[in-house]
């Protein structure tokens, strides 16, 4: 589908509007979505739409409409064997493959951007890649990466995120056949930063894509994951770990897309909130489509609640066409620490604020520590370790 | 258009496609399709309604006009609403008493089997609606004794208007969503049910429905009130004839459950295969009451259905168990709402969905906790079974927490019939159609068996017939 149909116009209770929806079928399967490049293809945003109606589109309102800044941007990273980065023209290539924006704001970088960042894997033996991004400053941008994976290759990629911000941006993930990449986006800003992203992926033949997302900063930060598993044995894993603190705004829409016999995906994002006007959304979208029978598929979202004045939204959404299928599910909870763990260890003579500290640093580096760089495993349970500290009652 | 299965009166039993006849279409005849004030005008006229309703209704069709179609969902867009017949009247009084109802709707009626559960008096009172008006309607002694109201929603607001005038649209306000907004402009019949404070309806009172006239819209209005501690099980069931155009069915039920009463509100919904099923089903829960939806789906092109609980009271608790079944050309998207706005309250929702030769199902829910409504615990439940490679099953809930001290979990499961578990039954001598269908009664037992037995039956007669052709 390329955009909503309209009926019987002029029928008593179809008629055109001002409000607009007037008539619309709703899009009906998370795939076909209306898809542009183009801003002004995209309807308005009201932040009354299903897509918007839980981010606070007020304080976004230029990274969704304003003019944006598309120029290249100051990176630092080191150089590593087998992984090459390089600023490409709007008209190269290797961009437009994994994906096109199914938003306004993700539209609005599309259009902007005037040079794009590849990074590029070819190398063969696991490498590590660290990009760091920490002088945006306040000036609003756009930006578009392309992160490709030659076959058979591995790396773990790290875009580490520091500093202020007002972003919109891209991110293609080309997974070619046979290839292991790793991707971990890390959002570290200062409270002002506003962050809009989207990561399309296309993970390719018996290719194996992990996702990781790390939000901890930002005033408002919205990262939306899609992983497209477009061939024979593509398996895609998405993780994710979000702290909010009061005022933050951290929201992720994951979707997982099964196209092609014999995929996988697991998805498991965990999340914990605390003090006055913490907020999270999580959305989890798979789409199990008739093209994909042996598909295995699951997964979940637990959120912890730390104290009052908080809100998480948690929604899992699965749509599934085929009957021939290994297995599917979802999970979600919400709620406080876990009483009996907690009285568990202070039976065991644990303080009960040392035990409270225990029982949320393990709910969440059980994220963590499937990483599987040890660098960034300790920086980020060095993290955790202040937010749980900072946020008092544990 | 309908003479087909009269030819074959051994089918007994409920079941979608016995239902597909319908009488001569008498009643229909001179009303007039399509949505305006004067329609609307017409039907609070005939029904000789105070100007306060009157008001509403037109109102409420203002509100219509004005609310676009909802842009989440299944695809409406195969509804004419000018074509469709707002009110239809079947009679011109109420009758008294089974003998006086004319032939053909006596005959609807056996082949319901109406009369047999009267006789057996396994039904507290059968409030049948037939083209839009309550034709019938008897009440038995003893819970007038008890003080219960059991009425058909036009007389009782001529009878009992201080109901009416404190509760109609309390729960489900005219502009809550588009249809809701429909159904009050038009609505027409239904159920009204008062239970006195400390009574316990010790049988479920139930209620049949039928849409009988061609390209119909049935608009029921229900309301049902259980004062402090009472108790009371209400049924409904639907079925519906089959025509070759589609109709329209939107009801508003509205239910008061007040401090410490208990209300269970059963339905089994088969409407034939063309009905655009969007019902509006909400209810509120007081201080330690308990509300309890029972939601089969079983007929209809579409349907759109998400009972609520609105979960007012400290300790008040809420449970939803659906069971939705969807066939070829059919999409049931159906689900369930709890929202707690008190604290200690707790709900419950278990939905098993079966789709098969390209039907569709779906659960779509939510949850939420509000920041008042501390030590509140919800669990969601969805499964769904996939019997082939064309059908399709979806699971859309949301979940929104404002509170911290709470415990929420949500889980689907996806399961296909195996090629294991058919052969395991097959080797022990059971044919694989009976497997399958084995398979299926064990998978919607969990809620089969909060059904009242004769439901329960049907309900497995209904998925038996339904599963045929799907092996082999």
């Amino acid at each position: 589908m390329t955009a909503p149909t309209t009926t019987a116009p002029g029928q008593h209770g179809f008629k055109e509007h001002s409000d607009g929806g007037w008539g619309l079928v709703p899009v009906q399967t998370r795939s076909e979505r209306f898809t542009s490049t183009q801003h002004d293809q995209h309807p308005p945003v009201t932040g009354r739409e299903q897509e918007w109606k839980l981010t606070p589109v007020d304080r976004i309102r230029e990274l969704i409409d304003g003019e944006l800044d598309g120029a290249d941007y100051p990176i630092e990273h080191a150089s590593v064997d087998g992984v090459t980065v390089e600023w490409i023209g709007r008209d190269d290539a290797r961009i437009g493959r994994a994906g096109i924006p199914e938003e306004r704001a993700s539209a609005n970088a599309w259009t902007n951007f005037a040079k794009a960042l590849a990074i590029t894997v070819s190398g063969e033996e696991p490498s590590r890649f660290k990009l760091d991004r920490s002088q945006l400053g306040d000036t609003p941008r756009a930006a578009h990466t392309v992160i490709t994976a030659k076959p058979n290759s591995q790396a773990l990629v790290l875009l580490q995120n520091t500093g202020d911000a007002r972003l919109s941006e891209n991110v293609e993930i080309v997974v070619e056949d046979g290839a292991n990449l790793t991707v971990v986006t890390l959002q570290e800003w200062d409270d002002s930063a506003h962050h809009l992203a989207s990561h399309f992926a296309r993970i390719g033949r018996d290719a194996t894509l992990r996702h990781i997302q790390v939000s901890l900063g930002g005033g408002v930060v919205r990262v939306n994951p899609s992983a497209h598993l477009a061939e024979q044995g593509a398996n895609g894993e998405l993780l994710g770990l979000y702290f909010a603190d009061a005022g933050q705004h951290l929201e992720q829409r994951v979707f997982v897309h099964h196209d092609a016999p014999n995929t996988r995906s697991r998805v498991n994002y965990k999340g914990a909130l605390n003090g006055e006007g913490a907020r999270t959304v999580w959305v989890g979208d798979v789409l199990i489509a008739r093209s994909a029978p042996g598909t295995d598929s699951y997964e979940q979202n637990r959120n912890l609640v730390l104290s009052d004045g908080t809100r998480a939204d948690s929604i899992p959404n699965l749509e599934i066409e085929t009957g021939q299928i290994e297995g599917a599910g979802h999970a979600s909870t919400t709620g406080r620490f876990d009483d009996e763990q907690l009285f568990y260890l202070q039976s065991r003579g644990v303080p009960e604020d040392e035990a409270r500290r225990l029982v949320v640093l393990g709910f969440l580096l059980e994220i963590v520590q499937q990483i599987g760089d040890a660098e960034l495993e300790e920086r980020l349970e060095a993290l955790l370790e202040a937010e749980v500290a900072a946020s008092g009652r544990a | 258009m309908s003479d087909v299965l009269i030819e074959r009166p051994e089918l007994d039993g409920l079941g979608q496609y016995e239902f597909g006849w319908s009488d001569p279409d008498v009643a229909g005849a001179s009303a007039r399709r399509g949505l305006s004030n004067e329609v609307v005008e017409d039907i609070s006229r005939l029904k000789d309604e105070p100007d306060w309703m009157l008001q509403r209704r037109l109102n409420a069709l203002k509100i219509f006009d004005r609310k676009p179609m909802p842009t989440w969902g299944a695809d409406l867009s195969g509804i004419d609403f000018d074509n469709i017949k707002y009110f239809v009247r079947s009679t011109e009084k109420q009758a008294s008493s089974w003998e006086e109802l004319p032939e053909e709707i006596k005959n609807t009626y056996e082949r319901l089997g109406i009369p047999e559960a009267e006789r057996q008096r396994l039904v507290a009172g059968v409030a049948a609606q037939y083209e839009s008006e309550v034709v019938y309607h008897q009440i038995r002694e003893d819970l007038e004794e008890q003080g219960v109201l059991f009425l058909d929603t036009d007389t009782a607001l001529k009878e009992h208007p201080e109901f009416f005038e404190e509760y109609f649209g309390t729960v489900i306000p005219s502009g809550d969503n588009k249809f809701a907004a429909l159904n009050t402009a038009v609505w027409s019949g239904g159920s009204f049910v008062y239970v006195p404070p400390g009574v316990h309806v010790e049988i479920p009172l139930q209620a049949y429905f039928r849409i009988n006239t061609e390209n119909m819209g049935q608009f029921e209005r229900t309301l049902i009130i259980a004062d402090e501690g009472s108790y009371v099980h209400y049924i409904e069931g639907c079925t519906a004839p089959i025509y070759k155009s589609d109709s329209l069915h939107s009801a508003v039920v509205e239910i008061i459950v007040k401090k410490n009463a208990r209300v269970r509100y059963t339905t089994i919904q088969n409407w034939s295969s063309n009905v655009y099923n969007l019902v509006t089903k909400r209810a509120v829960a007081h201080e330690g009451a308990t509300m309890e939806w029972v939601d089969g789906n079983i007929g209809s092109k579409v349907t759109m259905k998400y009972p609520s609980i609105f979960l007012m009271g400290e300790h008040a608790k809420g449970e939803t168990l659906s069971v939705a079944f969807a066939g070829p050309g059919q999409h049931q998207d159906a689900g369930a709402k709890m929202i707690h706005m008190a604290p200690y309250t707790s709900s419950n929702i278990l939905s098993k969905s079966i789709a098969r030769g390209g039907g569709r199902t779906g659960y779509r829910g939510e949850v939420r906790i509000d920041a008042k409504a501390h030590h509140s615990a919800n669990t969601v439940n969805c499964d769904a079974l996939l019997v082939d490679t064309i059908s399709r099953s979806d699971t859309y809930p949301a979940i929104d927490i404002r509170v911290d001290d709470v415990q929420l979990g949500h889980e689907a499961t996806v399961s296909r019939v195996s090629e294991e578990q058919l052969f395991y039954l097959q080797s022990r001598g059971i044919e694989e159609a009976e497997a399958m269908a084995m398979i299926v009664r064990g998978f919607i037992e969990p809620i089969a068996r909060e059904l009242p037995m004769e439901y329960a039956l049907e309900l497995n007669k209904l998925i038996e017939m339904s599963m045929e052709g799907s092996v082999g």
